[in-house]
């Protein structure tokens, strides 16, 4: 046994975050961790990178007590992160991150010998079967799927992987930011881990994630492991089930009505710097999907139709309206709102309370006269949303920041509800959402659309896209490929058609 | 097998947000106690403390206006040099024998174009508030100097009427024989700083400059016009710089290219002092007033006990640097 840890127990200001938790971990497997957002999986991993000081708690590594009072004594006692959050420095080359923290090569003691220290960083990507990535490239100029990579190449430097003792690997979400490809990629990085004998605790909300990759789950819930067991005896549901505990038959829920005729969205001929074409319209209380690769243009044609990317081409027509001289703040006037994809720098300012930033697209209307806050009516509309949304949280003064990530998200979304929209668009709107969260969001999604918003949904997570939506666009290269309806659509054939051709390819050869 | 136990009934007293928040507010005090012990008689006078009051009433007012754009994470390091200028530009108007009226609208109307450069500068071309209002200054202080031929003017060009009201007063009533005035520029000082935190506190503008400040990116995906709001807020920073510049010449019937070039500093680091007592580190403009104060009753006092003024201003330095240390300590414990 790798690592044993027996009564680990963490209360904050009187607040039980960890009750009593045991967890075992063996050489050569992946274990993954599940639970809901404040189940208490992140202050486990907090105790264990020596972030966090237990209450209590007996800590074994190789069947040697330890005690981890700091993250440099986790690492001497083979404990490796990788976080969800990106940790990386993006105006240094993707070599200087790889090696961050670590002596580079030097002539005389102080002359980087950069052309060696490229070297390294492709040796280090290598062994990981990374080969697409120039290590000598910016940061900052990596898609955020590779930057992660190079973050996971940085938690493995130093270690002689070939050689090495088992070592124990802690990832936190770490495919929230990865394609699909790219997920494989750390999949099979984990699989050569899982080979040489390491244990690998995996963190993640994606159920399909979870069992393709894990050997063993333990589920959280309220500070509490409730267990732990082999995943081949146990079904998503169940998992899920275990999780929340509640019964939950369907995540997806089903439509009550049927979209109208009338078109909401009209969109011709779109053309930005990165949308090469798309043409398509959402129909008034229609839930239309986009899907592609990263980097296809998804996120930029909802960032088209918000006004954020300048049209060198084509028309948006809103309602029969020509949308003319177009901007985030002219769309939100007209009605069109929007969840971005990054909820902490683009959707929230973290530093202001929820009350804020509730109020904070719709403040004007809010206002007297358009001008002057009124403190009393942004209180109540606070409140309102926060309750239509199923906020946690203490009270419209409480600061964004210290929500958990599910409840975060909440506020993006009752922001876009303040005044109800015409249009919403949607981008990963539940990504690193816990099941319980992400269940009140396809709710809520389906409440906004039976209102009569047309919706425009982005997501990586497939199952979800057929689930939620009516109809789905194909983005591939920047242009609108096709549209398919999400009528007993499966996820593999969706990803070939991310893909192209695959399938067709695929025919000819059989 | 190691138990780490750390007994933990009950939450102890907050003492780090307790420091964090009151810690400014706390030395203020002790340090008007100190002044108070060391000179009774004179020190918390009331003529002593309305004097006070117009001796930081225009720096008072430079750090008010600068909060505006210190809420959005911007700075103006021009605001020396504009109040220069526009002291500069009063002396000449009325050297021109211009009248009173259009010559201090003359001058406020020139801290809004400069105002207006800075803010295209800055929200509009992109360029950091740093280096643009660095450039900027160095561009009004030599517009100082070329406008006035680089001579100070002084005398008789300026009317009793900006002299005596500059430097007068309120009557409030007598004590001790001895008639108390409300400075006029203390009342200038208040009026800004009730709009200025109306404006900041109580209108959808304010809010959204803070807004911009906790996230500028988030804003404008929000709606917020961010550019334009950024550009309005520079007007008002330029335009209460001139507005010092008047108040700054009118009370020394002096317009010099270099008199105001002193404010920036100070203005800075009392907004930076009234930063340490909000959660969240924000400026807000009443902080910015116990920071204001806070400088004004360090001059007054050493003054009093006969501190060299390089001295004093070593002190005041090094106050300075207590005080946001320790509100940055208490806020890397939490």
């Amino acid at each position: 046994m790798l690592l044993r840890i027996r009564r680990a127990s963490k209360t904050y200001s009187g607040i039980p975050a960890l009750i009593d938790a045991d967890l075992d971990l063996l050489g050569g497997e992946v274990h993954a961790l599940m639970g809901e957002n404040g189940a208490g999986k992140s202050t486990l991993i907090k105790i264990l990178a020596g972030i966090t000081a237990p209450d209590s708690a007996a800590i074994e590594i190789h069947g040697q007590t330890v005690t981890l009072s700091s993250p440099h004594s986790a690492h001497s006692h083979g404990l490796r992160f990788i976080h969800q959050e990106l940790q990386v420095v993006r105006h240094l080359s993707a070599s200087e991150n790889i090696f961050l923290g670590q002596a580079y090569p030097t002539r005389f003691g102080f002359q980087v010998r950069w052309k060696q220290l490229h070297q390294q960083a492709e040796q280090v990507l290598a062994r990981l079967g990374i080969e697409h990535i120039d290590p000598r490239r910016t940061m900052g100029h990596l898609s955020p799927g590779d930057q992660m990579l190079v973050n996971i190449a940085h938690a493995f430097v130093g270690d002689d992987l070939e050689h090495a003792r088992a070592l124990i690997y802690v990832m936190d979400e770490p495919t929230a930011a990865l394609s699909e490809a790219e997920t494989a990629q750390l999949f099979r990085v984990i699989g050569r881990l899982r080979e040489r004998g390491s244990a690998v605790l995996y963190v993640s909300h994606r159920m399909d994630e979870i069992f393709t990759i894990a050997d063993r789950v333990t589920v959280m819930r309220d500070g509490r492991v409730i267990d732990t067991l082999p995943i081949s005896t146990i079904t998503p549901p169940e998992l899920i089930e275990k999780m929340t505990g509640r019964d939950l038959q369907h995540i997806y829920p089903a439509r009550t009505e049927a979209p109208s005729d009338q078109v909401r969205l009209d969109a011709r001929g779109l053309f930005t710097a990165v949308v090469h074409g798309a043409t398509f319209t959402v129909r008034v209380g229609e839930v239309v999907g986009v899907a592609g690769l990263n980097g296809s243009g998804r996120t930029e044609l909802l960032r088209a139709v918000m006004g954020l990317d300048r049209l060198t081409a084509g028309e948006l027509w809103l309602d029969a309206k020509r949308l003319k001289g177009h901007s985030p703040s002219t769309a939100w006037l007209e009605g069109i709102a929007y969840v971005p994809e990054e909820r902490r720098s683009q959707g929230l300012v973290l530093s202001r309370s929820v009350g804020d930033n509730l109020t904070l697209p719709q403040l004007a209307s809010l206002s007297i006269g358009g001008w002057m806050l009124a403190h009393g009516r942004e209180r109540q509309t606070s409140q309102n949303m926060g309750a239509q949304v199923r906020l946690k949280a203490r009270s419209p003064a409480q600061t964004v920041r210290e929500l958990s990530g599910g409840n975060q998200q909440k506020v993006v979304f009752g922001r876009a509800l303040v005044q109800p929209p015409r249009l919403l668009l949607l981008d990963e709107p539940t990504r690193g959402v816990d099941v319980g969260a992400k269940v009140d969001l396809y709710q809520l999604i389906r409440e906004i659309s039976g209102h009569g918003t047309g919706i425009l949904l982005v997501s990586s997570d497939l199952p979800e896209l057929i689930g939620m939506t009516d109809r789905i666009l194909i983005m591939r290269g920047g242009q609108l490929a096709e549209t398919v309806s999400s009528e007993g659509l499966t996820s593999e054939r969706l990803l070939a058609l991310c893909y192209g051709n695959m399938d067709h390819v695929g025919s000819k050869d059989r | 097998m190691s138990a780490q136990k750390i007994a933990n009934p009950q939450p102890p007293f907050a003492w780090g947000r307790f420091l964090r928040t009151f810690g400014t507010l706390i030395g203020f005090f002790l340090i008007v106690l100190f002044f108070a012990s060391q000179r009774p008689a004179t020190f918390m006078s009331v003529r002593n403390l309305l004097n006070i009051t117009q001796q930081v009433s225009i720096l008072g007012v430079v750090a008010f206006v600068m909060t505006v754009v210190m809420v959005l994470n911007d700075f103006d390091l021009s605001v020396g040099t504009m109040a220069s200028l526009s002291g500069i530009v009063i002396g000449v108007l009325l050297q021109a024998e211009q009248p009173l009226v259009v010559v201090i609208i003359a001058a406020l109307v020139v801290g809004m174009l400069g105002g207006l450069l800075n803010g295209l500068l800055v929200a509009y071309i992109g360029i950091t508030p740093f280096v643009a209002t660095l450039a900027t200054l160095t561009i009004f202080g030599g517009l100082a100097f070329s406008v006035s031929g680089g001579r100070t003017i002084f005398g008789a060009v300026f009317p009793d009427a900006l002299t005596e009201f500059a430097n007068g007063g309120i009557p409030l009533g007598t004590i001790n024989e001895q008639l108390v005035r409300l400075p006029h520029l203390t009342i200038i000082a208040l009026v800004v700083l009730v709009l200025v935190w109306f404006v900041l506190e109580q209108t959808v503008f304010g809010r959204r400059l803070y807004t911009i400040g906790g996230s500028m990116e988030a804003a404008r995906l929000a709606g917020v016009r961010v550019r334009w709001l950024r550009l309005l807020a520079f007007v008002i920073t330029g335009v209460g710089a001139a507005l010092a510049g008047a108040m700054l010449t009118g009370q020394l019937a002096t317009a010099n290219p270099t008199l105001g070039d002193g404010l920036m500093l100070n203005a800075i680091a009392a907004v930076f002092l009234g930063m340490t007592m909000s959660q969240e580190g924000e400026p807000h403009v009443l902080g910015t007033l116990v920071g204001v104060l806070l400088i004004g009753v360090l001059a007054n006092g050493f003054t009093q006990l006969g501190v060299d003024t390089y001295i004093q201003r070593i002190l005041t330095g090094t106050i300075i640097i207590a005080s946001v240390t320790l509100s940055s300590i208490s806020r890397r414990n939490r």
